[in-house]
């Protein structure tokens, strides 16, 4: 019995060592993930069509092992640092477009919010090193 | 449309004095190509088979598209019809079917139909239409190829706009007898435009794979040539796709150890493998996976209040009433899974614990496991509604939690529910109490995706506990929340949503039945 534990959890260990390791995606150096509105320090009324923006890599579904290619993700309020050897979280902070979008309706409280863009592969893992964008700052009226 | 019906007995409803009554219609002529030759051939056979074709294809095709069969020559028929959008595609069914009849056959012995249609003004007599139109129409049949449909001018251009397929233009042709020329069409979805299309599909297929494989085998030795900066040297055979994220070996140890204890409680679905070191053996050898069904709980139905003021998305809370169904137990294990990827129905086979909840499932692999599920037990399995699957996890109560409004430690499995096991993928499911309807995991866990579109609130929602379909339904509402997300996500009225077609390791499923 012993054995077999053992061996389970080998098992399991190797292959979740396995899956943090094989996600290591190299990005162009030269990749830039940016917003194309809106801008840092806008002012905005109501809902908005947040545009993302990206260079030197291209834009694919999630699940499609493109080389140089990813999908986006939309960080709101998020202030912890980003795990690169986890898939990019899932929830209301973290939105995901993984059928490929390139913009998002965003409807936010009043006040102040951070936003900023996360290039995911195709297991929704961030790059090596990670593409990401400037942290902006808008305020919602 | 009861007059075109009824022709035969509409001699007795004629007004006097109107002793020929006349109507625009759809005509539908068709005869067999080669009729002589093949009763040549095989006198017998042949009548045989044409009387098989009439009576299983032509006529119920017919009556299928709300037409009249006027008659039966020897090699052919006519038939009319109000709408020439009906006619039409009715004709591409017959011809369609034939070539799939005529496939199984050798060429000399295939039976193929020329098909005209014509729209035009025709005298009704009670076993025979006669006019203009009606000549029209067998001469189109006549320079038509076999296995294709000829439409004329007239038919055209009522049904361009409306039915979806490809129309060549043949120009203006003189036919027999009839005095101005006629404009003549060819409807594409033909015989042998079927068979050419395929040919092109297939080419584009095997270039596709050629290229894949391409990509592939550079990606092989890609990765090949780049050096590793560590490995794991003792790799038993492991996952190429692992849904599960990096764990800490210190949270996969007390593992095997829980299930242990909680095995004799829970005794779930899994009641054939009582070792889980044995267990992926058993689906393994056994060549014809048999279906395995989820464990059920039925439930009455009743009505409660759906929805809370936590988060704008669950608003407005309203009253909903739901019908008396069954849901699973648990969410949909590993185990259960793979009988369905083993049937090569669902897209991939999972790895891990059996009795594990299946993960990396995206809404319609979700969709495709319970269609698979209720072909093969023969059982309305589904997706549950979301009104059904809040009030499944409810439970009866109204509280924020089922258990109250207090966040209480060890009572699911989220990011901050307490319990140190509990913070990495589940193990297995049922390792927490279940709620008041005897419902496990309804609430952390994984996620579970349920049958309604994404709609942003409740704003217009149904409230007889059907699923919300329409709108934008590009992603779908999943329920539950997940091991990695917070408590606010384990309550019974948290609702999230994500792209239909695309997979997350943290998705799951549970599966409803009707009555």
């Amino acid at each position: 019995m012993k054995v077999a534990r053992t061996l389970l959890i080998s098992a399991v260990l190797s292959s979740l060592a396995n899956v943090a390791q094989a996600q290591d995606k190299p990005a162009p150096k030269d990749a830039v993930l940016y917003f194309v509105w809106p801008q840092n320090g806008t002012t905005i009324k109501g809902a908005f069509w947040c545009r993302f923006g990206l260079r030197n890599m291209g834009v694919t579904h999630a699940g499609d092992e493109y080389q140089n290619s990813g999908h986006h993700h939309l960080l709101i309020d998020v202030n912890e640092p980003l795990n690169p050897k986890e898939p990019i979280p899932s929830d209301k902070s973290h939105l995901h477009f993984g059928a490929g979008q390139t913009e998002a309706r965003i409807e936010l409280p009043p006040g102040k919010h951070t936003l900023q863009l996360v290039l995911g592969d195709a297991k929704h893992y961030p790059f090596n090193p990670p593409v990401v964008s400037e942290k902006i700052t808008i305020r919602v009226r | 449309m009861g007059e075109i019906r009824d022709f035969k007995s509409g001699r007795q409803e004629r007004p006097p004095g109107d002793p020929t009554p006349r109507r625009l219609a759809a005509i539908v002529a068709g005869d067999i190509a080669g009729y002589s030759r093949l009763m040549q051939v095989d006198e017998e056979g042949t009548h045989n088979r044409v009387k098989r074709i009439e009576r299983d294809l032509i006529e119920p095709t017919i009556v299928e598209h709300h037409g009249r069969l006027v008659k039966t020559t020897g090699d052919g028929f006519i038939a009319m019809f109000d709408s020439p959008v009906e006619a039409v595609r009715c004709s591409i069914v017959i011809q369609q079917n034939l070539v799939g009849r005529n496939a199984a056959v050798p060429k000399d012995y295939w039976i193929e139909y020329r098909i005209g249609v014509n729209l035009g003004d025709v005298i009704i007599e009670p076993d025979d239409i006669y006019g203009d139109g009606v000549n029209v129409a067998s001469r189109l049949e006549g320079i038509a190829e076999p296995g294709q449909v000829f439409i004329s001018g007239g038919i055209y251009e009522q049904i361009k706009h409306k039915l979806v397929c490809g129309y060549e233009s043949l120009g203006d042709r003189k036919v027999k007898n009839i005095t101005d020329p006629v404009r003549v069409y060819r409807v594409l979805p033909d015989a042998s435009a079927f068979h050419r299309t395929r040919r092109r599909r297939e080419n584009i297929l095997i270039f596709l794979l050629s290229i894949t494989l391409l990509i592939i085998a550079g990606g092989i030795l890609w990765s090949m040539l780049i050096p590793r900066s560590e490995k794991v040297a003792d790799r038993t055979p492991a996952p190429v796709s692992s849904p599960s994220p990096a764990a800490s070996p210190k949270a996969a140890e007390p593992a095997p150890a829980q299930k242990q204890a909680t095995a004799p409680a829970a005794s779930p679905t899994a009641q054939p493998q009582p070792q889980p070191s044995a267990s992926p053996a058993v689906t393994a050898i056994t060549p014809p996976p048999p279906a395995r069904e989820p464990e059920m709980v039925s439930l009455q139905g009743g009505s409660f209040s759906m929805g809370s003021n936590d988060d704008p998305s669950e608003r407005p809370i309203r009253r909903v009433t739901i019908k008396p169904f069954s849901i699973g137990k648990y969410p949909v294990t590993v185990g259960e899974w793979n009988a369905c990827a083993a049937a090569n129905v669902c897209g991939f086979t999972a790895t891990g614990n059996d009795e594990a909840p299946i993960t990396n499932v995206s809404w319609s692999d979700a969709k495709q496991y319970v269609t698979w599920l209720a072909d093969v037990t023969k059982k309305p399995y589904r997706l549950p509604s979301e009104a059904e699957w809040e009030f499944a996890a409810r439970g009866g109560t109204q509280a924020k939690y089922w258990w109250g409004d207090q966040m209480q430690l060890g009572m699911a499995s989220c990011k901050d529910c307490g319990d140190s096991a509990a913070a990495e993928q589940p193990i297995k499911v049922g390792n927490f109490k279940a709620n008041p309807f005897g419902l496990h995991d309804m609430g952390g866990g994984v996620d579970q995706w349920v049958e309604d579109c994404w709609h942003k609130n409740y704003q217009g929602a149904p409230t007889d506990g059907s699923a919300w379909l329409g709108g934008d339904c590009t992603s779908h509402v999943l329920r539950s929340g997940s091991w990695k997300n917070d408590s606010r996500y384990v309550r019974p009225a948290n609702r999230d949503n994500y792209d239909t077609n695309v997979r997350y390791p943290t998705h799951g499923l549970r599966v409803a039945l009707s009555p």
